[in-house]
């Protein structure tokens, strides 16, 4: 259920990722600034499109594979957004701006599958509050992804003892990279541990159990300890740096399969179509 | 216009430092310089002295401009009590044009013994100040010396000259701050001594940098050299404790094997708790073990590798050197244009003021028929002769300089109309030749104009 205002937001990520991947690619800071802006932009009219949607349809947007991915999407903008623009980390945007359009292209061509409507037992108003949280989670986790990527580039570079960056571009130091993939991956961890916590409390409000080794739950409680156990070994015994960012990197993958395959190939109350 | 911009002087290419030194001038002396120069070099009508560590200079503008620059370099050799063959060899001269673009590139940096250097700006404005306050700028210095502030401006601006580390110590600092977020809660440790190693712990203290640690296999030029540059000295024997703390380490020591070697630094790692560890090795031998590179978290730079950065560098800045120069190239035109227009200025006064003499002194001979008239017939009068003269004003000024502008040689257009325009002779000499005797027409300003009424 697209709104008018998905095209021009398409339009302004396209735009944004291009001015991203070419300013750093062809060592053109004023591209890169100007690709901000744009994102902000697009973040804006995503926004629009997805508070129209919703009150169009009555509920939170996620109804089927398509909505799913454009809100993931928009939450990843804009956590993005938030970390270029306050945190001058305008190097992340060369590897999140692209995944971001990838998804939101990808859901504007897929729109027309799947029920656009909430079934009766799934109404509630647990709906928006775990489902905010756990696609707020996913969306740390790509970001975290993308740092995680940014940093092992630059540090096999370094290592190299290749220039990092053309001379005229700044980038983040490698601790700074490190210590922000930190931070996303302990909010990604309370978001998801949060979503997964609502999730259980509104089952059992709903269906009576707490549990019920879903598909979907049992991929998100495997992502769960994963990210624990992440964080607990930079925690112990001070993971950091180059494994760290590998380490992250598995683990989104781990995130992406789990996204993928619920929505696509298991479902269950959790699944693509909601049947 | 005869009057040009002159420049004579020895830089860093044409003369070593044990000339550049016997002829250098301190801040302190310029002014009093100045002052001796203009006794002393009276063809010079404007002066400035520029002594950097890269070049002494005399800027001036003179219109005798080959008479001035042997004054200026007699100057020279009298005032510093050095005998004149000793820089003879080494000396520049300029003039006119080259001189312009002479000053302009060196404010841009581009005549530095490191290019893109940013002290060379403030430098010049230095010069520039105390010509000023000597009295020894004049209109044209005045111009060029701001010109050659704002090219060098717009050449830090617009390109990227000024960028990068071109020196090996500034290299291992730029890449510190590419590995550390901030030096705050860092610690440095200098292991050994060397004017590169003590310049890089410096640079790294001097941005914030906590604590320095000082080791060396003499313990007392360890405490000399800590208390010399703000640290703690250790002694060698107990250096390897501190690893764990030490985030930066330079290696500076003259050892015939490396001091640190990847063996046994796993341990070092696991107790730093894989925080990262930047090893800069100035050591020829070097200092550490090569394949410390390969393990986790480590960042060694050799001698060699911080020479390529370097290098890297100084190649970026000559590629940018390029666009400066191109700056300099636009500025010098118009530069030029500006110095061509001075010769029309003067030019222009005297027609304007010839003009406007011929008004007043034709109505000066009509005065007594002119005071009999009503006051508005007067007016009127007065009126249509001011509109009349300043339209035909108008006109030849506005040919005049556009003409001016174009032609080969704005000083013969100059004196070509002030001959026309003003009814005087040229003077003697002047660049339409001839003598006084061969000028022979008159202007008639009695002819047929008059309308008695």
């Amino acid at each position: 259920m697209d709104t008018i205002w998905l095209p021009p937001a398409l339009v302004c990520y396209a735009l944004s990722a291009a001015g991203f991947v070419a300013g750093r690619a062809a060592n053109r800071p004023r591209w890169t600034d100007q690709a901000v802006p744009l994102l902000g932009a697009a973040v804006l009219f995503h926004t629009l499109d997805l508070v129209i949607g919703a009150l169009k349809a009555g509920n939170i947007p996620v109804t089927n594979f398509a909505q799913s991915l454009s809100f993931l999407a928009w939450l990843t903008a804009i956590v993005s957004f938030v970390l270029i623009s306050r945190m001058r980390m305008q190097v992340l945007g060369a590897f999140v701006a692209p995944g971001v359009l990838a998804a939101v292209g990808s859901a504007m061509l897929l729109t027309r599958r799947g029920r656009l409507v909430i079934p009766d037992s799934l109404r509630s108003a647990w709906l928006p509050v775990h489902v905010t949280l756990a696609f707020l989670g996913d969306a740390l986790f790509v970001v975290a992804a993308g740092v995680s990527l940014a940093y092992l580039v630059y540090e096999s570079r370094l290592k190299a003892k290749r220039p990092m960056t053309p001379v005229g571009q700044t980038m983040p130091s490698l601790e700074k990279l490190d210590r922000i993939n930190y931070r996303l991956l302990g909010w990604g961890f309370v978001m998801l541990s949060l979503a997964i916590v609502s999730g259980a409390l509104w089952a059992e409000a709903t269906w009576g159990h707490f549990w019920s080794w879903e598909p979907q739950e049992s991929w998100s409680l495997i992502t769960w300890l994963l990210y624990a156990a992440l964080l607990e070994s930079r925690v112990a015994a001070g993971w950091r740096g180059r494994r760290a960012a590998a380490l992250t990197l598995a683990a989104f993958t781990v995130l992406l399969g789990s996204f993928l395959s619920v929505s696509l190939l298991f479902p269950g109350k959790h699944g693509g179509s909601f049947g | 216009m005869d009057e040009k911009l002159l420049i004579v002087g020895i830089n860093h290419r044409t003369a070593p430092v044990a000339v550049r030194e016997r002829l250098a001038y301190g801040d302190g002396e310029i002014l009093a310089t100045l002052l001796r120069l203009k006794d002393r070099a009276p063809t010079l009508a404007e002066s400035a002295l520029i002594s950097t560590c890269n070049r002494v200079e005399i800027v001036g503008v003179a219109a005798d401009s080959a008479r001035a620059i042997d004054e200026a370099t007699s100057f020279l050799a009298a005032d510093r009590e050095v005998d004149a063959a000793l820089f003879a060899g080494a000396l520049y001269r300029f003039e006119g044009r080259d001189a312009v673009h002479h000053l302009f590139r060196v404010g841009a940096s581009l005549d530095s013994m490191v290019v893109g250097e940013p002290q060379i700006l403030g430098q010049l404005k230095l010069s520039y100040g105390y010509a000023a306050e000597a009295g020894t700028a004049g209109l044209v210095l005045h111009r060029a010396f701001h010109r050659a502030f704002s090219v060098a401006k717009r050449v830090r601006k617009a390109t990227l000259i000024g960028r990068g580390s071109v020196s090996v110590s500034s290299a291992a600092v730029r890449l510190a701050g590419q590995i550390f977020d901030t030096l705050s809660d860092k610690t440095v440790m200098l292991m050994g001594a060397g004017q590169m190693a003590e310049l890089t712990a410096r640079q790294l203290h001097a941005l914030g940098a906590e604590t320095l640690l000082v080791t060396s296999r003499t313990f007392d030029h360890a405490v000399a050299l800590a208390r010399a540059l703000g640290g703690t000295a250790v002694p060698f024997e107990s250096h390897r404790p501190y690893l764990k703390i030490a985030d930066i380490v330079i290696g500076s020591l003259s050892a015939a094997r490396p001091v640190l070697e990847s063996e046994n630094f796993e341990a070092v790692l696991r107790e730093r708790r894989y925080r990262p560890i930047f090893l800069i090795d100035l050591g020829v031998p070097r200092n550490f073990d090569e394949r410390l590179n390969t393990m986790e978290n480590v960042y060694l730079y050799d001698i060699d590798d911080l020479g390529a950065v370097v290098t890297e560098s100084v190649g970026e800045r000559a590629r940018e050197a390029d666009k400066a120069e191109t700056i300099v190239a636009d500025a010098l035109a118009s530069f030029m244009r500006w110095m061509d227009g001075l010769d029309l200025v003067p030019a222009i006064k005297d027609i304007r003021v010839s003009i406007e003499q011929l008004r007043d002194t034709e109505l000066g001979r009509h005065r007594a028929w002119l005071a009999a008239l009503e006051p508005a017939e007067r007016q009127r009068i007065e009126g249509l002769t001011r509109t009349l003269v300043n339209k035909l004003l108008h006109r030849i000024l506005a040919g005049l300089r556009s003409t001016g502008a174009g032609s080969s040689d704005p000083a013969y257009t100059a004196e070509l109309a002030r001959r026309l325009l003003c009814g005087e002779l040229a003077p003697e000499g002047s660049v339409l030749g001839g003598t006084a005797a061969n000028l022979d027409f008159e202007m008639d300003l009695d002819s047929g104009d008059d309308e008695e009424s």
